[in-house]
């Protein structure tokens, strides 16, 4: 019985694989003043349902301690670096709920110096690989925050990198943009929450601006968006069923 | 602004031996090299610009480089007086301040002038038009300051001369020059904000794009409509100028007053002249020439190297100064000339180094990703080789102009800002400010307060700063950046610091 429910929840999921250790949880973030250098310090967060303490701080953006922020992520069994269960992959959305502020000294716990990300985009004067055909048809998906269109550094500017990298190398003949937002209302701790369909125009028509201005015909470019969004097996979104649904796709068509 | 610095002149000559040589015909003497008359480039002078240009200040001296020798300034557009106010580019920019216009030498020049000087213009040398000209009073803005008016229209248009549906509502909580009221105010579709003339020099590092996207906007760089190139939009405080055509064509019907049709080819003139400029202090009074010994401070190494380097993965911000972090062994130096040294590149090291937490400052804590707070250094920002500009371009705030962050500023306009939409993510629905800054350009509330980095060569030459000049010394930026972020510097990395930042 447990396995039909596994398979009925991955097959509704598509390719994404929603797995059991999945979390997904609002909370008000903690910081932990770690001093391990530059871009250090520990962010923690408490799943109320469970009263697991995470630590959150491994994805690209980082929370606000003034905002509630909504966490999806994985639990690992990592070092506890900073007095939480590890999550990573991680997604941290900043929401517009307050929070009290709230700084824990380090405790001796050491933190994790930064390590650049593998996702980081090269400086502008650094030449990319051109595609080498034969060209096919191809997705490149951009991931967003909860209710937002912003391109994360070190994440979306990355994937964007290498779909622009693609499209000035195959000049296609048609670029698909399409934006998704996740409309459908979904229980997280104790509340409904849902994004906003217009989310899901604006993310589309900020990557097709984003587009042009790298040098992507404006001709060739067609841009729609569409609600309820599905999971999708978005590389960006490292296996994160839920964050793979605020997404924008553009298919490049050669 | 230069001084005459009798005794400093004299340590400089015994331990660089260099001269100043300003653009005149005629050797000028020492003294007279350090005079407000000497030193001030009046329009339609007709002087030569040399090479080379060095003038000194309360720091030592501070050295221009001109790309391609010497040129005449006779009818350059950028030396002549245009329009009505017969004011030149020069007049705001000047050499002898870093290409900028220290508050010290707008002083001088109303002593020496009366006020009679163009600088003081009604429109914009004054605190307001309609005040009474010949007072000093009406000009205290910018005698006192340094602050030029800038007058916008509001709701404005954005860089590309799109019209800007603000999504705040601008209210004037004190208007003190009277220019933000009736026919002045944002009544009459105008807001008036003052700020400090930016240095029009070591302009290729402003202009360079070190990386095709800006992650403070979450987007790649815009584009000019008028060039059709990638942005950064680093020139003006607010980035309302795409590029140096734009931002010379604002000054000439702004700060110039030139109606009419301007004169394409004069821009380009300006615009060709301004790239031709590096400018950083040369000498220290008292650790000598900046490019000895191993150090590559001073213009020559700013005006060779490549723009657009990011710090962190090449040539570490402030290394100029590494080789003066061993002590010297020199039997020629004095203890205090060799513990200036190594106080410069301590300062270096502090500025890199010392890490500090970051915490409410829109452009860097939202939305970029980086959270609230975060910890890093000051070249975390300050993050361009040789010239301390941010490589990932775009506006920061660090409080300088919103309360509570922004010092008292009493003769300063004070506006409420009042969110429709969201809220700002770190002050809430309403915001107290002198400038709202880059919001009025992008017409965002998330914008409010946000200021383009500031260029950090030749600063010992153009007291005070901010963009709206409320630290009056380089120790008063460090202080106000040691509240606003609770440091904890110690009084010796305060030093060190100021010592570097006037060696730059």
């Amino acid at each position: 019985m447990r396995w039909l429910a596994s398979f009925a929840l991955i097959a509704m999921a598509g390719e994404a694989t929603a797995q059991s250790a999945d979390v997904r949880f609002i909370a008000c973030p903690i910081f932990r003043d770690v001093d391990a250098g530059r871009k250090s310090g520990c962010w923690l967060a408490d799943d109320g349902a469970s009263g697991v303490r995470y630590d959150v701080g491994s994805g690209p953006v980082k929370p606000d301690w003034n905002h509630e922020v909504l966490v999806e992520g994985r639990a690992t069994d990592k070092p506890n670096a900073c007095g939480g269960v590890v999550l990573d992959p991680v997604r941290v959305s900043v929401l517009p709920g307050e929070c009290t502020r709230h700084a824990l000294p380090a405790e001796g716990f050491k933190g994790r110096p930064f390590v650049l990300p593998e996702r980081n985009v090269k400086p502008a004067n650094v030449a990319r690989s051109a595609p080498q055909p034969p060209f096919k048809e191809t997705s490149f998906y951009i991931l967003f925050d909860w209710n937002r269109d912003f391109l994360a550094y070190q994440l979306d500017d990355y994937l964007f990198d290498q779909a622009i990298t693609y499209i000035n190398g195959v000049k296609p003949k048609k670029i698909v943009v399409t934006g998704y937002a996740a409309t459908t209302p979904a229980k997280v701790s104790g509340r409904s929450i849902a994004e906003t369909a217009d989310i899901a125009k604006a993310r589309a028509e900020k990557v097709t601006e984003a587009l042009k201005r790298m040098g992507a015909d404006p001709k060739t470019i067609t841009t729609n968006w569409k609600t309820a969004a599905a999971p999708a097996d978005a590389p960006g979104a490292d296996g994160l069923a839920e964050a793979s649904r605020r997404r924008v796709e553009i298919r490049v068509i050669p | 602004m230069p001084r005459n610095l009798l005794p400093s002149l004299l340590a400089v000559l015994t331990l660089g031996g260099v001269c100043a040589l300003a653009a005149a015909q005629q050797p000028p003497t020492k003294t007279a090299m350090n005079s407000p008359s000497f030193a001030w480039w009046a329009p339609d002078d007709g002087k030569v610009i040399t090479r080379q240009i060095d003038y000194f200040n309360d720091a030592g001296m501070l050295r221009t480089l001109l790309s391609g020798g010497p040129m005449e300034t006779k009818d350059h557009p950028f030396f002549t007086a245009q329009g009505p106010t017969g004011r030149a580019c020069v007049t705001c920019h000047q050499p002898s301040d870093a290409m900028s216009l220290a508050a010290g030498t707008a002083q001088a020049r109303w002593d020496e002038t009366k006020g009679a000087d163009p600088l003081f213009a009604a429109f914009d040398g004054s605190n307001c038009p309609t005040l009474p000209q010949a007072d000093r009073a009406s000009h205290s803005l910018l005698l006192d300051h340094g602050l030029i008016r800038i007058e916008r229209a509001w709701p404005s248009t954005d860089a590309a001369g799109r019209s800007v549906k603000p999504d705040f509502r601008l209210e004037v909580v004190r208007d003190p020059t009277g220019c933000n009221s009736g026919k002045w105010g944002p009544a009459a579709r105008k807001i008036s904000v003052y700020r400090r003339p930016r240095p029009v020099t070591n302009l290729k590092y402003l202009l360079a794009a070190g990386f095709a996207y800006d992650p403070k906007k979450g987007m790649p760089l815009e584009i000019d409509p008028e060039t059709k190139t990638a942005s950064n939009n680093n020139l003006l405080a607010d980035a309302r100028a795409y590029s140096l055509e734009a931002q010379a064509r604002d000054a000439m019907r702004s700060h110039l007053q030139i109606a009419g049709p301007l004169d394409g080819q004069k821009v380009k003139q300006i615009v060709a002249f301004e790239l031709r400029l590096s400018t950083a202090q040369q000498i220290d009074a008292r650790a000598g020439s900046l490019d000895k010994d191993g150090a590559e401070g001073g213009p020559l190494k700013l005006e060779a190297s490549q723009p657009g380097q990011l710090g962190s993965i090449g040539k570490a911000v402030w290394s100029e100064f590494e080789a003066w972090e061993k002590p010297s062994d020199s039997d020629t130096m004095s203890a205090s000339q060799k513990a200036l040294r190594e106080s410069i590149a301590r300062g270096a090291k502090v500025f890199r180094e010392k890490t500090f937490l970051i915490s409410d400052s829109a452009g860097i804590n939202s939305p970029i990703g980086f959270g609230n707070p975060v910890r890093n250094s000051c070249v975390f920002c300050h993050n361009m080789s040789q010239m301390g500009n941010d490589v990932a371009p775009g506006q920061v705030d660090l409080g300088t102009t919103n309360l509570p962050f922004a010092d008292p500023a009493p003769h300063l306009p004070l506006f409420k800002v009042t969110c429709l939409g969201e809220p700002h993510p770190h002050y809430g629905k309403t915001i107290l400010t002198h400038d709202p800054g880059f919001a009025l350009t992008t017409g965002r509330c998330a914008d409010v307060g946000k200021i383009t980095l500031q260029s950090m060569r030749g600063l010992a030459a153009r007291a005070p700063y901010f963009s709206n000049g409320s630290a009056k010394t380089i120790r008063d930026v460090i202080d106000f950046y040691d509240r606003r972020y609770n440091i904890g510097y110690t009084e010796q990395e305060k030093k060190d610091l100021e010592n570097l930042m006037k060696a730059l």
